[in-house]
């Protein structure tokens, strides 16, 4: 399996205020899939796919990415496994405000070792004719292609998105997603989209539920669609 | 309930508080002490100089006063008080190293002393009162026997009590000397019925020098010499003893000098007290105190209300949707923005309160009797007294504060609760010229990164500028003070003084002996008188330096080689006059005028002086007498002699600059720590700020795998950019200031400003280090920064 979580535990808190954000999660997934994960707010996603990007670290249990077991890496070692793994996509974008949108992808892949060519991901996500512009002169969606093609360009195993279309209107999201789609069909990058939104698992290979901090349901989606076919 | 979130906020702004609360802090307890300092000199001085009636002018008479003399002056309408006074300088017995200056105030309605132990004033008394500070020092108790020379007489008398003067204020042997020294020089009261035994005992000894040269046999010599003592000789012995006359009057000079011509029958050099040098320099530390006082202190000041508009501007946007909540909730705008004025106000009153003690505590250092001013005032009393302006300044800036605070909470709470509740958005940047340029898209993200947040947040950049440039003058101008304190007394003992002893020489001595005894002594010598320049005070200096005792040096420190048919300008009279132009000046005590052509200019380091050749005096037929002859012989070896009134060894006159030396080390230890903690608090405070609004794009960074070390390297990198633009503007900002601290605060000595390799060098890297070290504590923090919880805020 390419990724491996077993028996993941996380608190947050102690005594009354102890929130259990992880209570015994177990999951597997395959390589080149992409996993949709789905569930209600503080079902504990956020702090699944945290532990898997090596954000945060575990009270219990264990994740592997790749064979690489994770938990119980220095913080050096993490660095480096977000730095040469993991691509990350967040809701908000987290573009860096001083930098066009070229010098926001260019700066990550300044730091890669085998980076993808800045032209190619920038003509891949459609963005190209942006480059020079800063992140504040793009709608949402835009700033969200760039923001997968700074995820991209370092050539990641494993990209994490979370609540990627949260901030963006239907049509928006439905642009996004093609790229998500288009990525992953492109470089086989495993990618999991973490989400409360159900329309979206529409393109999942991969269907997970989560509920209080457990996974309630790991399936394959054996109607898988495409972008332009979900209802969103 | 309000209250508590106020409570609550600032901790949460902890670092902005207390670097706020250290600003205000700083500024206020600065611009405090400093104006609290020359206040208090101005107080505790006139209280002092009013309690012992220090003269309003000083009257002065080559061949002395009479009593009618007296009288007459008495009845000036205007003149409250007088009195003939002697002040002479005498060497104690049995030690040529220590001198007192020996003070008679004949009726003693003028210059009187304070007592501070033993016996008061008796004017009939036989004893001796001394300066409490020179007995304490050299070890002499009330009972102890004094036995002092003078002019070959011994004076012998009792201690009768200890004493201060304001006469005496400022303790000094000569204008050579720059700071007392009460190890070796002191002075004392005796009355003027003992200053008449002395008087008659030197008559009788002159009748008896008379009587044995015209060959009376020595058995008979006491008795006729006792005869021949006629009252009027002992009279006109007083009258030339008494060179000066002492007077309490409210009248202007021209005024004075008028009524004394029209009394006398003669020009008199009337000296006020504003040019008598203990109020001259007391009035003068008081105005350095002012020129002191709206500089050093505005400059804090300005920082700590510029720093305060920043920060208050980047915390009410961070707080903006805190404020759309309690729009939202109902809360009045009235109601939200004095709740966030509170903030300005919370600083501004904890800031005025520390600040107020520590203004106390910098005027204690510098005006309190084991203070700075301790070692240069002699006084009884020192207070603290506050200049009357300086309360509403301090209220004002309190409430300047709080409205600071409510006009950046005002902004926020323009237009609806909706509005207010959105997320701060900073405004669009343009693309700045830097960006259009071909080379800048070469650079290095990092560097494109720091240019474009540096143009984003100008305030903040130029307040970080602010901090460095400030923290670079006051290091430039506090080492580089001591660098050219350093330098003029290396040029006063290495470069113009090449002798081993100053002898000083009673007035109106004969010539002929003068000339032996410079010749005895293989010296050069000098003569310095009073002028006066269209009105203006100042030296004429007769100079004759063959023996190359003593040198005579041009703005370069350059050798001069004197002319004989022209005068010298010392450089602070340089504008007077060009080379080749005349001008006159009239000595003080005379009906003569002269006019002299100007063939040069030269450093006088310690006066204002007119220098020229004795050949060039003499064929001007300018009457002097000879002040002081420099010689090479050590001051053990010169007997004493009626002709000598005192004696000064180079080695003491440059150990009395050591006690100087000591306050410009204080003072430059303030302004070192001074500029240390500016720079710190300053670039702390904004780099804490400059972090937090990019913390979460530190964080993605961090989330895309960049190691703490390097987002590290791009903050201090940001640092050292502002370091240097601040070094660069500091450099001669520092230099400027320091140059205008030399003419304001030190025109009394003509000082050259002089730097050192190592005092650019340590400003240089001091603030550098300041700089790194506050970028280094700002860069620790993104170690510690929660990559979760930073990206999960909203935009």
């Amino acid at each position: 399996m390419f990724i491996e979580v077993r028996d993941a535990k996380k608190q947050y808190g102690t005594g009354e205020a102890a929130v259990y954000a992880l209570e015994g999660a177990d999951l597997s997934l395959e390589k080149g899939k992409i996993c949709v994960i789905l569930g209600p707010s503080g079902s504990g996603k956020s702090t699944l796919l945290n532990m898997i990007g090596g954000l945060d670290s575990l009270d219990g249990g264990e994740i592997a990415v790749d064979g690489q077991k994770i938990t119980g890496l220095s913080k050096k070692a993490l660095t480096e496994y977000r730095k040469q793994s993991v691509g990350f996509v967040f809701q908000f974008y987290n573009l860096i405000p001083d930098l066009t949108v070229e010098e926001n992808v260019e700066v990550v892949a300044e730091i890669a070792e085998k980076p993808l060519d800045t032209d190619e991901i920038l003509k891949a996500l459609d963005i190209e004719k942006y480059r020079y512009r800063f992140p504040r002169e793009l709608s949402g969606g835009q700033q969200q292609r760039v923001a997968i093609a700074r995820a991209m360009v370092k050539n990641p195993k494993l990209l994490l998105c979370d609540e990627l279309t949260g901030a963006l209107d239907t049509r928006s999201s439905r642009s996004v997603l093609k790229f998500i789609e288009k990525v992953n069909t492109q470089y086989g990058t495993t990618t999991l989209i973490i989400t409360h939104n159900e329309g979206i698992a529409g393109i999942a290979d991969v269907i997970v539920r989560i509920r209080d901090g457990k996974i309630a349901s790991c399936t394959e989606n054996d109607h898988k669609l495409t972008a332009d076919e979900l209802e969103l | 309930m309000l209250l508590r979130k106020l409570l609550r906020t600032a901790w949460s702004y902890k670092a902005q508080f207390i670097s706020m609360i250290i600003m205000m802090t700083l500024g206020i307890g600065i611009f405090l002490g400093f104006n609290m300092e020359w206040k208090t000199i101005e107080y505790d001085v006139g209280n002092f100089f009013e309690q012992t009636k220090y003269a309003d002018y000083r009257l002065y008479s080559e061949t002395g006063f009479t009593k009618d003399d007296l009288e007459k002056i008495a009845s000036i309408d205007g003149v409250d008080a007088a009195t003939r006074y002697l002040s002479v300088n005498l060497e104690i017995k049995g030690d040529s190293k220590k001198a007192l200056a020996l003070d008679v105030s004949e009726n003693y309605t003028v210059s009187q002393f304070t007592l501070m132990d033993g016996d008061g004033y008796d004017e009939n008394g036989d004893g001796i009162w001394l300066s409490d500070k020179f007995a304490k020092l050299n070890d002499i108790r009330i009972g102890d026997t004094l036995t002092l020379e003078f002019q070959g007489l011994d004076i012998s008398g009792k201690v009768a009590g200890l004493i201060k003067s304001g006469e005496h204020m400022i303790c000094l042997a000569d204008s050579n000397q720059v700071m007392p020294d009460f190890n070796t020089f002191g002075f004392a009261y005796i009355s003027p019925a003992k200053l008449g035994e002395i008087i008659r005992e030197r008559a009788l000894n002159t009748v008896k020098d008379e009587l044995k040269k015209a060959g009376v046999p020595d058995e008979m010599i006491n008795e006729q010499a006792e005869k021949m003592l006629t009252d009027e000789a002992l009279a006109e012995a007083a009258d030339k003893a008494f060179l000066q006359i002492n007077l309490l009057s409210a009248l202007e000079k021209s005024e004075l000098e008028d009524a004394v011509k029209e009394k006398l029958g003669k020009t008199l050099m009337v000296v006020p007290k504003e040019d008598h040098a203990v109020y001259k320099e007391a009035m003068g530390e008081a105005t350095e105190g002012k020129a002191m006082g709206s500089i050093l202190p505005v400059l804090f000041l300005a920082i700590a209300i510029l720093t305060m508009v920043t920060t208050m501007h980047r915390i009410s946007t961070q707080e903006k949707t805190q404020i759309g909540v309690l729009k939202a909730l109902g809360f009045k705008n009235r109601t939200i923005l004095l709740h966030y004025s509170f903030y300005g106000l919370f600083i501004g009153v904890v800031g005025a309160a520390l600040g107020g003690v520590l203004g106390y505590f910098v005027c204690k250092m510098v005006m309190s009797e084991n203070g700075m001013m301790g070692t240069y005032f002699d006084m009884p009393d020192w207070s603290a007294a506050t200049p009357a302006f300086c309360y509403p300044i301090v209220a004002g800036t309190v409430l300047l504060l709080a409205l600071i605070s409510f006009l950046s909470v005002r902004v926020q709470l323009r237009g609806t609760a909706a509005d207010a509740l959105r997320p701060y958005t900073p405004k669009k940047m343009k693309k700045s010229v830097l960006e259009k340029l071909p080379f800048f898209s070469g650079m290095s993200f990092s560097t494109k990164w720091n240019l474009r947040d540096l143009m984003r947040h100008k305030s903040r950049f130029a307040m970080t500028l602010v901090g460095i440039v400030g923290c670079m003058i006051l290091l430039v101008g506090g080492l580089g003070m001591r660098d050219t304190m350093a330098g003029f007394l290396d040029l006063l003992d290495n470069g113009i003084s090449h002798y081993a002893t100053k002898v000083n020489i009673v007035e109106n001595a004969e010539r002929e002996k003068v000339d032996k005894l410079i010749a005895d002594l293989d010296g050069d010598w000098e003569s310095y008188s009073g002028i006066s320049i269209d009105g203006y005070t100042a030296t004429l200096d007769i100079v004759c330096n063959e023996n190359g005792r003593f040198r005579i040096i041009d703005e370069n420190n350059k050798d001069i080689d004197l002319r004989d048919d022209g005068v010298y300008l010392c450089l602070r009279l340089a504008d007077r006059a060009k080379i080749g132009e005349y001008i006159e000046f009239s000595p003080y005590g005379g009906e003569e005028a002269y006019r002299v052509k100007v063939v040069g200019y030269n450093r006088s380091i310690m006066t204002e002086s007119v220098t020229m050749t004795d050949k060039y005096a003499d064929e001007l037929g300018i009457k002097y007498s000879v002040s002081a002859v420099y010689t090479n012989k050590d001051s053990s070896e010169i007997p004493s002699s009626e002709l000598i009134s005192g004696k000064q060894d180079k080695r003491q006159l440059m150990d009395s600059f050591q006690s100087f030396v000591s306050i410009m080390d204080s003072m430059v230890f303030i302004l070192v720590v001074a500029a240390v903690i500016l720079g710190i608090v300053v670039l702390y405070n904004l780099g804490i700020m400059s972090y937090v609004e990019r913390s979460r794009e530190l964080a993605t960074l961090k989330v895309l795998g960049f190691r703490n070390k390097k987002i590290g390297q791009l903050l201090i990198s940001q640092n050292i950019w502002l370091t240097v633009i601040g070094v660069i503007l500091g450099l001669p900002a520092g230099l400027g200031t320091l140059y205008w601290m030399l003419t304001a605060l030190a025109g009394e000595y003509e000082m050259k400003l002089m730097l050192g390799p190592l005092t650019y060098s340590v400003s240089i890297l001091l603030t550098f280090s300041v700089s790194l070290l506050v970028g280094w504590m700002v860069a620790r923090k993104n170690k510690k920064i929660d990559m979760v919880e930073a990206l999960k805020n909203t935009e």
